[in-house]
């Protein structure tokens, strides 16, 4: 056990959890890492390409090695960082990404073969034969790569979503954020504080460092307890802001039960939406390594991280360790680790004039050249100016120097810009509104970062006329890094820079020799910086490989920028729970919970469930029950629920006028109480909708739409109100949903509505075929009623308001039981206005003209409504299919909508094609199935014979061209 | 994105749908003379500049005010928004 | 009066009772009391002498006095008028008599209203928000109401005070805003439990 003493632990309690399998303990505070740590666990995965054995190298988000499986089942989910990991009692994980036991991984003979798998090494390889690719190279390569596998089941956590909106949001809450986010919260601003982490402090909590010569996590809990009794400050702990998007905007994710077993009737994750005026990144810094030959083995690791699990988790990887350093930091590391009582072999310093800050020994002048330890450190060599010995030690920290966090300051194409005084990529050009502060910015001394956090904060509430004064900050380090850059250490051998990716030194030295020199080549040929940890550890250290080869400057090789996330973040969490019922919304009929007690069959039309049909006993097929309703409507009376038909309320003294400019045809003639059937074309001369248009009062119209389009419609009808026509006196309203509205059909619909109004003359005489009027019905209920046809027959639409729609079914059913009175739905809808002939969303597609429906002559040329100048189009009134009615000439035979139509005989290719079917159905009536569809020169071709082709399931189906009405050709239903 | 409505403060774009170039605002007379090529040019011509663009937007889920917003297609930098009833009748006036 | 009995827009068959529920300190009621109706200016048409209509973003309660009835600001020279337990008659001709000279469309059933109240002061109302709507509630107190999506649902949210909104919807979505309220409801309850 290598657990040291001290510690944010709570070693009251113990928690027990798996890993591969086997049971260990660890403590609250713990993660799955500094648990594994103090237990001698050292090896935790396999490398990407080389399945090399790897270890721990960092104490955060950034790691690129301990990528593990967490949990199990459904719930288990691969490629998580378990440096981030926070530990449960019974948490289980798997390392990933070996075939075998992970100490004996087969897949390792990569290793062997790494000669051949250098950079672009694939991109080379599998060229040819080309054939090969798919059925060989591809499964292969597709097998062999990628680390976790997917468990293939279900999500079963819930996830959410939430918008949040702040004065200012701050990121990260290190000493600069809490800074930040104190002094703009005792101002009074709305703030918002968000950390990755579930302990608030960042790197002070990894430090040994004191704070007003106390230490540091008294102060973090003085400023806790501070902000925790401020209202207008929200804590978000464990909330990783991903990205920063346009205005402010900021993506986050708060974990909220991934520390817990399970979430129980709770979310797992919820996504934030984040509007903030003002932010302050204060994402910290990430430390960088040095390459040298074989720096991958377990137990090397950034010598930060070290001093992190040492510090805050009480773990070491090692009783014995060395540092390699070019800077101060790394003496630290030595210092605090002898003080917890951890042997430090050695301090390997590549500076000249390094001196030891303790009683351990120091190498200056000296590098690490190569290392030994088949699955985890055991030595490494040290070149040094009197020549070179093998040190003894079982884990090894590295310390290059810090990467500032750019990243969320670089996502709206803000480039890093290397600072040589700092040896680091400062923030460029950030979004707007934003502040970097804290190590972020280059300000990474404790003393640096709390007063640079306090100053963003001012300086971002002064831009908001919020006055903030400066609070008093503790004493705390201010020691600078005398950093003297190394970025690797020169050599034959293998010597890594990106760990998750097995990208060498030797591979950016070949991209080189390639010529795959600019930055942006170099990541895509070697496949640095890509995956989980986006090059966190690895990306400017490559840059500054690069550099050296080609003797450039590090500021004129330049970097890649960031793009959101900043650390992974799970597509489920992204839907923000919209799956299951809360997918999108459904909308439902007012008779609904009628059809429903009816038995009714329901379809899904757009967000509508409608009634598709209402199947009786002994009916075992729903043909059965669809011919069944159409000839019920056609013989007596049929009822069905048209509400989902748009309705749009227009009212006032331009009312007419502003409908004429909508509708191609003449809608300020119509007469008050009548009603006009109304097309819509879109500005380039096309059918875009059409409906009625009832005239209620003389400055008072309702116009309804089809289903499919009454949001797109509303939302032309407004263009045309405020861009096209704004001095017209027009106003607008939608009553679809107001409005329940029944279909009553039939040759005995007169006769069952008589039994409802009260005392209305139904006669034809009073009120005719596309009449309309307002009127009450069952004893004083107000109703509108309109004498419209979409099935042929003489029918009529009542509507009354929503609430009584389901009740005024039940009574039509009732009262027209001797009538024959019967419920239809949609199937038998669309039988029955495909036998008639009408128009429908398939004849309506948007590429259709109002000539082709056999409808040009309503296009009036004496007004300027939309649409109309261009139907006049050469290419349009040239076109010659219109549409036609199709009989199949085997009365048995098919009409399958989508097939093409040809003559007979012809050759089957796009430029003998003739038009295609748009509807079909068996009709009842006719005895067989039927069809409607566009056909060139239609109107000349009666009685023809043509086929229609359906290749995808080889069918060609002789049709004769009929009249598209197939009942009542002369509409003396309609008017009787 | 943000839009900056100007009569209920900046809104958030998914409020909005969007339809394109401003210049949908100055329909030709479909009466007048020469009106098949000025519809041509009306209903097929569109600006889509790199840089000051000024668009339509429709606050759909919001006050159903159709909104000119005067953007940067680059940055997304909005420059401005007015309502486009406003913007229509002083083009108008302008006539 | 009709003999036909009306339903709720969250009632099943024979379901002439309002929905309630309760999770922890919010309760959700479903309110099929209110009378609604649209009323818009004509062009040229000043603002109506006897009552002072919102403005942008803006709700009024009770602005007749004693007759229960308000208004909230829907779009320019718009405003949807909210008539207490005025559900049953012809609300439309009413507001029609007390704004004359605009234009005036019968609402009452194209909407489900939901009333939702804390019994806990604002807290659970603002968090309740904040899952569901991306509202900015620094401006958006006691007199404030807005259009906005709500699970890709087009909603109007009144402030009726601290402590209480409601929420109209799409009548025919009302089973699918009563789902997304409550589901969110209940999660806020759990976590609270938890915390």
């Amino acid at each position: 056990m290598t657990r040291l003493s001290g510690g944010l632990i709570d070693r009251s309690r113990t928690l027990s959890f798996t890993f591969n399998g086997r049971s260990y303990p660890g403590h609250p505070g713990d993660t799955l890492v500094s648990a594994l740590l103090a237990n001698d666990v050292r090896l935790v995965g396999r490398s990407f390409k080389y399945h090399r054995p790897r270890g721990v190298f960092s104490a955060g988000s950034e790691e690129p090695n301990a990528l593990v499986t967490l949990g199990s089942g459904a719930r288990a989910e691969p490629n998580t960082r378990a440096t981030v990991a926070e530990l449960f009692d019974g948490l289980e994980a798997r390392s990933q990404n070996h075939a075998g036991p992970l100490g004996f991984d087969l897949l390792a003979v990569n290793d062997l073969l790494s000669p051949f798998l250098a950079a672009g090494f694939y991109y080379k390889t599998f060229m040819w034969p080309k054939a090969f690719w798919e059925k060989l190279y591809e499964p292969a390569i597709r097998r062999a790569a990628g680390l976790g596998s997917l468990s293939m089941q279900p999500d079963p956590d819930a996830y959410d979503k939430g918008f949040l909106h702040c004065d200012l949001l701050v990121i990260g809450a290190g000493p600069s954020g809490l800074s930040a986010a104190l002094t703009a919260a005792r101002a009074g601003a709305k703030v918002i504080l968000a950390d990755e982490d579930f302990r608030l402090g960042g790197r002070l909590l990894a430090e040994s460092h004191t704070v007003d010569d106390a230490p540091a996590t008294d102060w973090i809990a003085g400023v806790e307890a501070e902000l925790a009794s401020l209202p207008n400050l929200r804590l978000m702990r464990r909330t990783t802001v991903w990205g920063a998007f346009d205005h402010g905007i900021y993506g986050a994710v708060e974990r909220v039960a991934d520390h817990l077993p399970d979430p129980g009737a709770g979310v797992r994750q919820t996504l934030w939406r984040i509007t903030a005026r003002r932010v302050v990144l204060a994402a910290g810094a990430t430390e960088r390594h040095i390459p040298f030959a074989n720096n991958d083995r377990p137990g090397i690791l950034l010598a930060g991280a070290m001093r992190a699990y040492a510090n805050r988790w009480a773990a070491c990887p090692a009783q014995r360790v060395a540092i390699f350093t070019n800077n101060d930091d790394g003496h630290r590391t030595a210092l605090d680790l002898l003080g917890k009582g951890v042997q430090v072999a050695a301090v390997v310093d590549t500076r000249p004039d390094a001196t030891a800050l303790g009683p351990y020994r120091t190498y200056p002048a000296a590098q690490v050249t190569n290392t030994w330890g088949r699955r985890g450190l055991t030595a490494i060599r040290v070149a040094h100016e009197g020549g070179s010995d093998w040190v003894t030690c079982d884990a090894l920290g590295v310390s290059g120097g810090w990467n500032p966090n750019v990243h969320l300051a670089s996502h709206q194409r803000g480039r890093p810009v290397w600072d040589a005084a700092a040896q680091a990529f400062l923030p460029g050009a950030c979004p707007p509104g934003m502040i970097v502060a804290g190590a972020a910015a280059g300000q990474g001394s404790t003393h640096a970062a709390l007063h640079s956090g306090a100053k963003a904060a001012q300086t971002a509430l002064a831009d908001l006329g919020i006055v903030a004064n400066l609070p008093d900050l503790p004493r705390a380090e201010d020691t600078p890094l005398n950093l003297r850059p190394l970025w690797h250490v020169p050599g034959k051998r293998r010597a890594w820079v990106d760990f998750q990716n097995d990208v060498t030194v030797n591979d950016i030295a070949l991209a080189h020799r390639e010529n795959m020199r600019p930055v942006e080549h170099l990541k895509r040929w070697t496949t640095l910086g890509m995956a989980t940890d986006q090059g966190k550890t690895a990306n400017v250290t490559a840059i500054a490989v690069m550099a050296d080869l080609t003797g450039q400057s590090i500021a004129a090789t330049g970097t890649t920028i960031y793009r959101p996330p900043y650390t992974p973040v799970s597509l489920a969490v992204l839907g923000g729970g919209d799956t299951g019922a809360q997918f999108r919304p459904r909308r439902l009929t007012p008779t609904h919970p009628w059809a429903q007690a009816q038995g009714a069959v329901f379809v899904e039309v757009g967000p509508w469930m409608r009634a598709q049909y209402f199947p009786r006993p002994g009916e075992t097929h729903w043909r059965q029950s669809v011919d069944r309703e159409v000839l019920a409507t056609r013989a007596g009376v049929g009822l069905c629920d048209v509400t989902t038909l748009g309705k749009v309320d227009v009212q006032g003294a331009d009312a007419g006028v502003f409908l004429d400019r909508l509708y191609c045809n003449p809608m300020a003639s119509l007469k008050v109480g009548m009603v006009r059937y109304g097309l819509m074309l879109r500005e380039d001369g096309h059918v875009f909708d059409d409906g009625t248009c009832a005239r209620l009062g003389a400055e008072h119209y309702v116009v309804t739409t089809t289903t499919a389009q009454a949001g797109p419609v509303f939302r032309q009808m407004e263009f045309a109100r405020q861009c096209l026509w704004p001095d017209l006196d027009v106003h607008l309203i939608s009553t679809t949903d107001a409005w329940a509205q029944i279909s009553v059909a039939g040759p005995q619909a007169r006769a069952l509505l008589g039994r409802v109004v009260d005392g209305f003359d139904l006669s034809n005489a009073a009120f005719p075929f596309m009449a309309c009027a307002n009127l009450t019905v069952c004893g004083g209920l107000r109703a509108r009623l309109f004498r419209i046809s979409f099935s042929g027959e003489l029918a009529y639409e009542l509507a009354v308001p929503a609430r009584y729609g389901a009740a005024l079914m039940a009574r039509l059913v009732d009262l027209g039981a001797d009538l024959g009175a019967t419920p239809y739905g949609t199937e038998a809808l669309g039988v029955l206005r495909i036998e008639k002939g009408h128009a429908a969303g398939n004849e309506l597609n948007g590429q259709t003209t109002a000539q082709m429906l056999g409808l040009g002559r309503m296009v009036s040329a004496k007004k300027d409504a939309i649409g109309t100048v261009m139907s006049r189009r050469e290419g349009l009134v040239s076109d010659t299919r219109i549409l036609v009615g199709l009989l199949p000439v085997d009365a048995a035979g098919p009409v399958v909508a989508g097939s093409h139509l040809f003559a007979e005989g012809a050759v089957q290719q796009t430029d003998t094609d003739q038009g295609w079917v748009t509807s079909a159905c068996y009709s009842p009536h006719v005895g067989s199935s039927i069809g409607l569809g566009f056909l060139a020169d239609g109107a000349a071709r009666m009685g023809e014979v043509i086929v229609a082709a359906n290749p995808l399931q080889r069918q060609n189906v002789r049709l004769r061209v009929v009249s598209p009405h197939f009942i009542d050709p002369d509409g003396g239903r309609l008017r009787d | 994105m943000l839009i900056p409505h100007p009569l209920l403060g900046p809104r958030d774009a998914v409020e909005f749908t969007y339809l394109g170039d401003a210049s949908l605002l100055a329909r030709p007379d479909g009466l007048a003379e020469g009106a098949d090529a000025a519809f041509h040019d009306y209903v097929y011509l569109r600006d889509n500049p790199a840089g000051v663009h000024r668009e339509l937007w429709y606050h759909e889920q919001g006050d159903r005010s159709w909104l000119v917003v005067t953007r940067n297609t680059v940055t997304h930098e909005i420059l401005g928004a007015e309502l486009a009833r406003d913007v229509a009748l002083a083009m108008r006036g302008a006539k | 009066m009709t003999d036909l009995i009306p339903i709720t827009a969250l009632g099943t068959p024979g379901g002439t009772q309002p929905q309630r529920a309760r999770f922890g300190a919010l309760h959700l009621a479903e309110d099929d009391s209110m009378g609604l109706a649209s009323f818009s200016l004509r062009r040229g048409q000043g603002a109506p002498q006897a009552v002072a209509l919102p403005g942008p973003g803006g709700f009024l309660g009770g602005f007749a006095q004693g007759q229960g009835i308000g208004a909230l600001w829907m779009a320019p020279d718009q405003w949807l008028i909210l008539g207490t337990g005025q559900a049953l008659g012809d609300f439309a001709a009413q507001v029609a008599v007390l704004l004359p000279g605009g234009c005036v469309t019968d609402q009452t059933d194209a909407w489900a209203g939901i009333e939702i109240t804390s019994d806990a002061g604002p807290g659970p109302i603002e968090a309740l928000m904040s899952k569901l709507v991306n509202i900015d509630l620094a401006g958006f107190g006691p007199g404030r109401a807005t259009r906005t999506g709500l699970e890709h649902m087009s909603v109007f949210v009144l402030r009726r005070s601290e402590s209480q909104i409601a929420v109209l919807g799409m009548r025919s979505a009302a089973a699918s805003l009563w789902h997304a309220l409550t589901t969110a409801a209940a999660r806020l309850d759990h976590a609270r439990g938890t915390a």
